[in-house]
């Protein structure tokens, strides 16, 4: 049995499947999806206050690579980075990838992640607890990121969720392989 | 004992977890506005004028009312930001106004009669005389008590009083003379009282060293933590002092009140709501905790077996530990 502040990290294989090379177009793409979200919903930025021009360095544990986030609304940037470049943001969080996405669509509470171990954060602390308020206002769904609408919308936000669920039930069945990573 | 149903009060920091917290099966939710009124002035939380009016819809719609927290204590030079912060939650629609500030009471009172006023546990109201006094002056409705009373010591309150009470059951706790801390305005120059922070994030730190986790508030060591160790809030009052030779939290242990299991009790002593703590926790915790409570409070009202709430919510709680607080005192 996991105990409970244990990550449920996805399998080592995945690190070596994806090296920081194979992230690299997620970071145009990514900066896409949120400068078309800041227009669609503009008052979600506004939430940040001050924290929206902070760089936000973001590392998945069990991947390769990090991100350097600036969501600074129509201006928001999206970088794959590696791990050190990450670490020299403004503000730094941590954790196993299916725990991030799960703070994202709101699955995870950031509080108890954080309070019981399984996301750690650094620097400035203030933007941290901006963009999690922020986050947990926006309701973000997969089809949201994404731009899309109606039936499509419903698919993607359906089969995204359904998918990252099964992956933290498989992951958490199997912990010793996500300890690989 | 009361014979009416107890009322679940569900703190919502944003519009998102409101309509959470009613979802869950709040009989109301408590919420503030985003500037330094309420005593949860904290970065990305709380509401603007028109999100707090859409909020109110939504609630009414769903059978909830909005209690709307201006709590803070105001500034001689600034009144007019809490009056216009009351004009504002009583132009919303909301059920009541939670205040603590004569001023702010004051002017609820004879502006705005239609609205009801609850008084704020930063009033750290605790006897007959006090509460009394503020019903008496203003009209209160309600007290929140303070989280230092024992379930003896509120029963008798409550045979003394003519106000409903509202006791806190579940989240952080702040037991000293609630609404007189100046722990963090020592360190930081900010006051939870007066601007609505405490410990602000601003000034928060949580440093990876060599061999764990160091939180400090201001450059002051609150806690050093090892790695895997659950961590707790980084205020003053929850942290841990050398003294007398010894290390220890000195003030208060990092611990969350889960008064789950007195909800009888708490019935039976008169308490008329419920309060749960936390709105700068998000829509995970809010939905978890409230749909717990709403399943404990269901089952005290119809006399069936008590839920175990402790165990339901343990991964819930600051530091992963829990207590029940003052209302099983066995200290003085």
């Amino acid at each position: 049995m996991r105990p409970p502040n244990a990550e449920p990290m996805l399998p080592g294989f995945v690190r070596q499947l994806f090296p920081a090379v194979a992230g690299l177009p997620l970071g145009p793409l990514l900066t896409l999806s949120l400068r078309s979200l800041a227009r669609r919903r503009p008052s979600l930025f506004e939430r940040l206050g001050e924290s929206r021009s902070a760089c936000f360095g973001i590392d998945p544990v069990d991947l390769a690579f990090a991100f350097r986030v600036v969501p600074e609304g129509q201006r928001s940037s999206v970088r794959v980075v590696s791990k050190d470049e990450a670490a020299r943001s403004d503000v730094q969080i941590k954790g196993p990838l299916l725990t991030l996405l799960g703070l994202l669509d709101g699955t995870l509470d950031g509080d108890a992640m954080f309070f019981s171990r399984v996301i750690s954060i650094s620097g400035r602390t203030e933007a941290v607890l901006a963009l999690r308020n922020t986050i947990e206002d926006a309701e973000l769904r997969p089809a949201d990121l994404l731009g899309l609408h109606g039936i499509l919308a419903r698919y993607v936000d359906t089969g995204v969720l359904g998918a990252l669920s099964v992956a933290r039930r498989l992951v958490d069945k199997n912990p010793s392989g996500a300890r690989e990573a | 004992m009361t014979t009416t149903r107890m009322e679940l009060v569900c703190p919502a920091g944003t519009p998102a977890t409101l309509r959470a917290a009613v979802q869950a099966g709040a009989n109301a939710v408590y919420c503030g506005f985003r500037d330094e009124t309420n005593a949860r002035n904290f970065p990305g939380l709380n509401f603007s004028r028109d999100e707090l009016a859409e909020g109110v819809r939504f609630a009414h719609d769903h059978g909830s009312k909005v209690l709307v927290a201006i709590n803070t204590f105001a500034r001689v030079d600034d009144v007019d930001i809490w009056k216009k912060a009351a004009d504002a939650a009583a132009e919303s629609g909301a059920d009541a106004i939670i205040a603590a500030d004569f001023a702010v009471l004051g002017h609820v009172a004879k502006n705005h009669k239609q609205i009801r006023l609850h008084l704020s546990v930063q009033a750290a109201a605790a006897t007959p005389e006090a509460i009394g006094f503020y019903a008496a002056q203003f009209g209160v409705r309600r007290v929140v008590l303070p989280r230092v009373l024992s379930l003896q010591e509120i029963a008798a309150l409550n045979r003394a009083i003519d106000v409903e009470t509202e006791a806190f059951v579940f989240g952080g706790l702040c037991v000293m003379i609630e609404g007189r801390c100046y722990l963090s305005s020592y360190a930081t120059g900010k006051s939870p009282n007066l601007n609505g922070v405490c410990s602000p994030p601003q000034m928060v730190s949580y440093d990876e060293e060599p061999g764990g986790t160091t939180a400090r508030l201001s450059g002051f060591t609150i806690d050093r933590y090892e790695r895997g160790q659950p961590v707790g809030y980084p205020t003053l009052c929850k942290g841990k002092f050398k003294a007398g030779g010894r290390t220890s939290h000195l003030f208060e242990d990092p611990v969350s009140l889960n008064a789950g299991g007195m909800i009888a009790g708490l019935k039976a002593a008169g308490v008329t709501a419920l309060k749960i703590e936390g709105r700068q926790r998000g829509k995970g915790y809010v939905s978890e905790v409230v749909r717990a409570f709403r399943k404990a409070v269901d089952a005290v009202e119809k006399g069936g077996e008590p839920v175990d709430i402790g165990r339901l919510l343990a991964g819930q709680s600051e530091g992963a530990r829990q207590t029940a607080g003052a209302y099983e005192k066995k200290w003085r």
